[in-house]
């Protein structure tokens, strides 16, 4: 890793957002949280009329449906914000001219994604900071927070998340689109994911998609370190199997993307 | 030294047939190119009919992989260390590509410095330099995007260099660009080739800039190349006869038999073609001498007679019918 490039990546993009992103874009995310959670929040007051199925509990750890959901919305925004970045680096040097300029460096592309992927997490996790204070409005409770597991699972998503917007990247940078290939993403990380209701609840191929998408074990473990209901040792093997799926997305996913830089300077040719 | 033998590129292309399918085929872009540059030399690439100097260059500047051929870059094979080469190349493209608008020009150089891994020292000083050199000092920490299109262009001469590249590729480095602007530039070019000993290719569609800078020029056609040579070289082959401009006071019908008579004797497939007052004389053999002792023994007045060295545009524009022609004979 150069943290070099690492850091000059992150003051850079620092830089272009400060000039190129007016604050109601940063306001237009923390939204899509608050609109998750009120949407949540309808459905279980006015349409379950707080009826949660016997087996809620059983499944999920919890009974507090709000403080389940508002934490699956946080965690939500974050995968969407980050991925979002990351993984639309690339075209965007491509549509903006410089990829060429970017390529013709010799540096390594893991500290330039990694720079990327840094800046956004700090950034989004302010923006996170924010949905939460408004999460609490809407019932969100911190019933057993327990920090190493919050560092844990903050970490292993945070990688998880990374090996994703490398494969998402790939597809927008091969397909040349971001719209369809990341709002399907988003779409199916919302469905099956288990974002505002456990992923059990749906067919089995569905569950089995939810669950190679690193991001479902990541709001497990999220849930488990602010929500609590989960024992250690299987936080652990959680957490290990989370590490074991986000490696094969981070190491599948920097050749592969290397492998389109050269499809994508190829293609510019027409 | 750069030199590159026989490099091809075949690209694998999806052809759209109906909404359903698609096919795939392979489209040569780079048949069978070899070149040579050497430290000091500008080298000019020129191409007709889509001709993949593009590829060439992106090839070159190792962005992409050949599918054939060696490449050798100051004896290191550049294929199988493209790092290496990545490290002592830039490439400066025209238009207002290769730089980031929001960002002011010193971060974009700052930027592309530890891209590179340049010490920050040496960055600081460099970029100063560099600006100075392009004349941007003034304008340092505006953002790009309020730059006109002649002071971006400036900035990218300014990244192109950032790594002090032994070679540079220049893909159209002055299109859009006005006149004023593009003198810097050519002055610019030079002094990097005769005076810091870089090796440069360019590429242009303005003839006149490759004839005034390039001291070697390669022409390709259809990813082949044509023939490469030096500017008189090139001219020399294309216009294989020479042709003279001549003229004296009261040039009339008469003169003009007497003069071609004269000349066939030395050259009977010389032609003199009269037209406003002057005469243009083409033939195979060297007649400066023959003229001047024909208006000496006529006791005419010369009012001019020079030899006309063909331009590399008319060489090109010429070579480009004949290629046409042969096209249109095989198919």
């Amino acid at each position: 890793m150069d943290l070099k490039v690492m850091w000059a990546t992150m003051k850079k993009e620092f830089q272009i957002r400060l000039r190129a992103y007016p604050i109601d874009f940063m306001v237009g995310c923390i939204l899509t949280s608050f609109y998750t959670t009120l949407g949540a929040y309808l459905m279980y007051h006015y349409f379950f009329r707080q009826n949660l199925a016997s087996d809620f509990a059983d499944l999920t750890g919890t009974s507090d449906y709000m403080s389940y959901a508002i934490v699956g919305s946080l965690l939500y925004l974050f995968v969407v914000r980050t991925c979002l970045n990351v993984s639309r680096r690339l075209i965007t040097e491509l549509r903006e001219g410089t990829l060429e300029s970017l390529m013709l460096a010799p540096f390594k592309r893991t500290s330039y994604f990694v720079g990327n992927m840094l800046l956004q997490t700090v950034m989004t996790f302010l923006e996170t900071a924010i949905a939460t204070v408004i999460g609490l409005f809407f019932g969100l409770r911190i019933h057993d927070f327990c920090l190493w597991k919050f560092v844990i699972a903050t970490i292993l998503s945070l990688y998880g998340f990374f090996g994703l917007s490398l494969i998402l990247g790939c597809v927008m940078i091969y397909a040349r689109d971001t719209y369809i290939s990341q709002n399907t993403l988003f779409a199916a990380i919302f469905l099956v994911c288990g974002i505002t209701f456990p992923k059990e609840y749906l067919p089995y191929s569905l569950q089995f998609l939810g669950n190679i998408i690193p991001v479902t074990d990541g709001l497990t473990l999220m849930r488990a370190a602010i929500l609590g209901g989960m024992p250690s040792d299987r936080f652990c093997i959680i957490a290990l199997r989370f590490f074991v799926l986000g490696s094969v997305y981070v190491i599948s996913g920097l050749p592969l993307m290397k492998r389109l830089e050269i499809i994508a300077l190829e293609k510019m040719e027409g | 030294m750069i030199e590159i033998k026989n490099l091809q590129k075949v690209y694998d292309v999806k052809r759209r047939q109906s909404f359903f399918h698609m096919t795939r085929e392979k489209v040569v872009a780079v048949k069978d190119i070899s070149m040579r540059i050497d430290k000091g030399q500008i080298v000019g690439l020129l191409g007709i009919n889509g001709a993949g100097k593009t590829t060439t260059i992106k090839m070159l500047t190792t962005l992409i992989e050949p599918t054939n051929g060696t490449y050798s870059f100051d004896g290191i094979d550049a294929i199988a260390n493209p790092d290496l080469v990545k490290r002592q190349i830039n490439m400066i493209a025209g238009g207002e590509r290769m730089i980031y608008w929001r960002l002011t020009a010193y971060e974009n150089l700052w930027y592309y410095g530890q891209l590179y891994g340049i010490d920050n020292t040496l960055l600081k000083k460099r970029i100063e330099k560099l600006l100075q050199i392009v004349g941007l000092e003034d304008k340092a920490d505006l953002p790009v995007e309020t730059y006109s299109k002649g002071m971006k262009q400036r900035l990218q001469i300014a990244r192109g260099l950032i790594n002090d590249p032994k070679y540079i590729f220049l893909d159209e480095p002055t299109i859009g660009l006005d006149a004023v602007v593009t003198q810097d530039l050519h002055k610019e070019i030079r002094s990097l080739a005769k005076d810091q000993g870089k090796g440069i290719l360019l590429t242009s569609h303005y003839l006149s800039e490759v004839e005034e800078l390039c001291d070697y020029i390669y022409l390709v056609n259809k990813g082949e190349l044509v023939i490469e040579g030096t500017k008189k070289e090139l001219t020399d082959y294309v216009f294989a006869r020479n042709r003279y401009v001549f003229s004296v006071r009261g040039m009339d019908k008469k003169i003009v038999c007497r003069l071609r008579d004269n000349l066939r004797m030395i050259d009977p497939e010389s032609e003199v073609l009269f037209e406003d007052g002057s005469c243009t004389i083409i033939s195979k053999a060297e007649l400066s001498s023959a003229i001047a002792e024909f208006a000496l023994k006529e006791k005419l007045v010369i009012n001019e007679l020079h030899k006309q060295e063909p331009s590399l545009e008319q060489a090109v524009i010429k070579l480009s019918k004949n290629l046409e022609r042969k096209d249109t004979q095989i198919a």
